[in-house]
């Protein structure tokens, strides 16, 4: 990461840190009043019906990208302050990407899939 | 004991401590405790006893130490657990009757309580602490006008100003010791110091050092180098002032 | 000369670092991230499974979060959503340390300005905005564990 300034990457870590408060809090207010109901499909508060509701969905977007780029962004500054040499470090960067594109390939294509039931 | 000078009453009081030192040898490349007993008045401090053990008990104990009143950061030693300045520190207040003197933590040991301050210094240097001018020459060759500073500009950096560089907070920082790299709380400090300064132009400079894995970044903000400093500088509050900077792109203010 | 310098360093005393709040919180807030990393990873791909990579159905739903929920243990509750409900713990911590170290570090919020010394001398560590931060994370705890509580064994 000789390329981007640490600054950069903490200043998004901060940014994406400050999104992942609201659009998760929206992820968990829509657990309300029942988690159990809130996980089957169609109960009134079910998951169809989270499927079918267009801010929350567009919510769950933003969550996927924001949460990817900050859970990697952590998990990286984590291991990389084990400081255990070089090829440790590059190494820490390929997986740490290839995760991160990975979560977010797998993510959208679910969700953009689960945007067919409306 | 005391004395009575115009209607003013002074108790002092005397008392036997038990002073355990941690001393490096460097002969084994070990550690050993040696336990002195020792009189001191309450107005004494751990420096004093100190001094007294090398002159009537054990002349090998080293220990540096320059002008026994807090100003010139040598005597920096880890007292009951927390890195403080041994002239500063009186035992009569520190409630214990066995008083730890330990080296200062995070430094490499020479002997006994002495420790080697290079790597302290080095890390310290490479932030640039001087005032740089975009004009080299001005400072030297044209000295017809001095650099104005108002009382606010001057309060801006003043407090990180009366770094004694003791090695307190280097000491006590967690990250210091996770991370032999990182610049630690000192250095950071005195960048901040040089940076806000509205007389220096070198903010750019210094950028490079700090804007790093081994620069602000590896502080998480324990909070602990503000908690043992001696000369109250905050170095937790410099650091994250220049976080602030970094992070809004605003150089410190002025 | 049999005297050779050192070449590591003295140890820290771990004492100083156990009895601060501060330390306490970094701790936490690293360990707590690690295993939020992990849970993102697991719980994208157990719902991106249960919505069959893009051809959502209630059959494939309801089979794979049957499986991964497990048995009842506790009232409604089943395995699954208990360690759902400890996940959501850990991420009201993080975030509301987190928000902590945002305000101060991006916004300069509950930063005291440097001013002139007065005595005695009390770190900003140590100054009432910081307590009041941590007494406010501490609140935002308190009040997430009840509704949680709430939505996960009552609800």
């Amino acid at each position: 990461m000789g390329m981007v300034a640490k600054s950069t990457l903490m200043k998004w870590h901060y940014i994406t840190g400050l999104i992942l408060v609201v659009v998760l809090g929206i992820h968990l207010a829509f657990r309300w009043p029942s988690y159990e109901a809130s996980i089957q499909w169609s109960s009134p508060h079910g998951v169809y019906e989270q499927l079918l509701n267009i801010g929350y969905m567009a919510a769950i977007f933003i969550l996927l990208y924001a949460a990817t780029y900050h859970a990697m962004n952590g998990l990286r500054t984590l291991l990389l302050e084990l400081h255990q040499g070089r090829y440790w470090n590059t190494a820490v960067d390929v997986v740490i990407i290839a995760l991160g594109i990975f979560i977010v390939i797998v993510g959208t294509v679910a969700l953009v899939g689960a945007l067919q039931v409306i | 004991m005391s004395s009575v000078k115009a209607g003013l009453k002074i108790e002092v009081k005397r008392g036997t401590f038990t002073f355990r030192v941690k001393r490096y040898d460097p002969k084994t490349g070990g550690y050993r405790w040696s336990e002195y007993k020792v009189e001191v008045t309450s107005r004494q401090t751990v420096l004093d006893a100190l001094l007294k053990i090398k002159s009537t008990q054990d002349a090998t104990l080293a220990v540096r130490y320059s002008c026994r009143m807090g100003i010139c950061g040598s005597c920096a030693m880890v007292i009951n657990g927390v890195p403080r300045l041994a002239c500063e520190t009186k035992p009569f207040e520190l409630g214990t009757d066995v008083i730890t003197v330990e080296p200062l933590s995070n430094l490499k040991p020479i002997k006994d309580l002495v420790v080697d301050m290079d790597e302290f210094f080095e890390k310290h240097k490479s932030v640039k602490p001087w005032l740089i001018r975009r004009d080299e020459g001005e400072q030297f060759e044209k000295l017809d006008s001095y650099y104005v500073q108002t009382e606010e500009q001057l309060i801006n950096y003043l407090e990180f100003a009366y770094c004694i560089k003791c090695g307190a907070c280097y000491s006590a920082c967690p990250m210091v010791f996770l991370n032999k790299n990182y610049l630690g709380p000192q250095a950071l400090a005195a960048a901040y110091r040089w940076s806000a300064d509205n007389r220096d132009e070198g903010y750019v400079l210094r950028l490079k050092v700090i804007d790093s894995d081994n620069g602000v970044w590896s502080c998480h903000y324990s909070g602990t180098c503000s908690k043992v400093c001696p000369k109250g500088v905050d170095p937790a509050l410099a650091i994250n002032l220049l976080k602030k900077s970094l992070l809004t792109g605003k150089p410190p203010a002025r | 000369m049999t005297e050779k310098l050192a070449t590591k360093r003295n140890p820290p005393k771990w004492s100083l670092w156990l009895r601060g709040l501060d330390e306490w919180l970094l701790i936490f807030q690293k360990v707590s991230g690690a295993i939020l990393a992990i849970y993102l990873i697991g719980h994208t791909l157990v719902i991106s499974t249960a919505l069959g990579f893009g051809h959502p159905s209630q059959l494939t739903w309801e089979r794979v979060i049957g499986l991964i929920e497990g048995p009842r243990v506790v009232g409604v509750a089943h395995v699954g959503t208990i360690i759902e409900y400890l996940i959501a713990l850990l991420v009201a911590v993080h975030g509301a340390n987190g928000v902590r170290l945002i305000l101060m570090q991006y916004f300069g919020l509950g930063l005291p300005k440097p001013e002139r010394h007065t005595y005695p001398m009390i770190p900003s560590p140590r100054k009432s905005p910081q307590l009041v931060y941590k007494y406010l994370v501490i609140a935002v705890v308190i009040v997430f564990i009840i509704l949680a509580s709430y939505v996960a064994f009552v609800g």
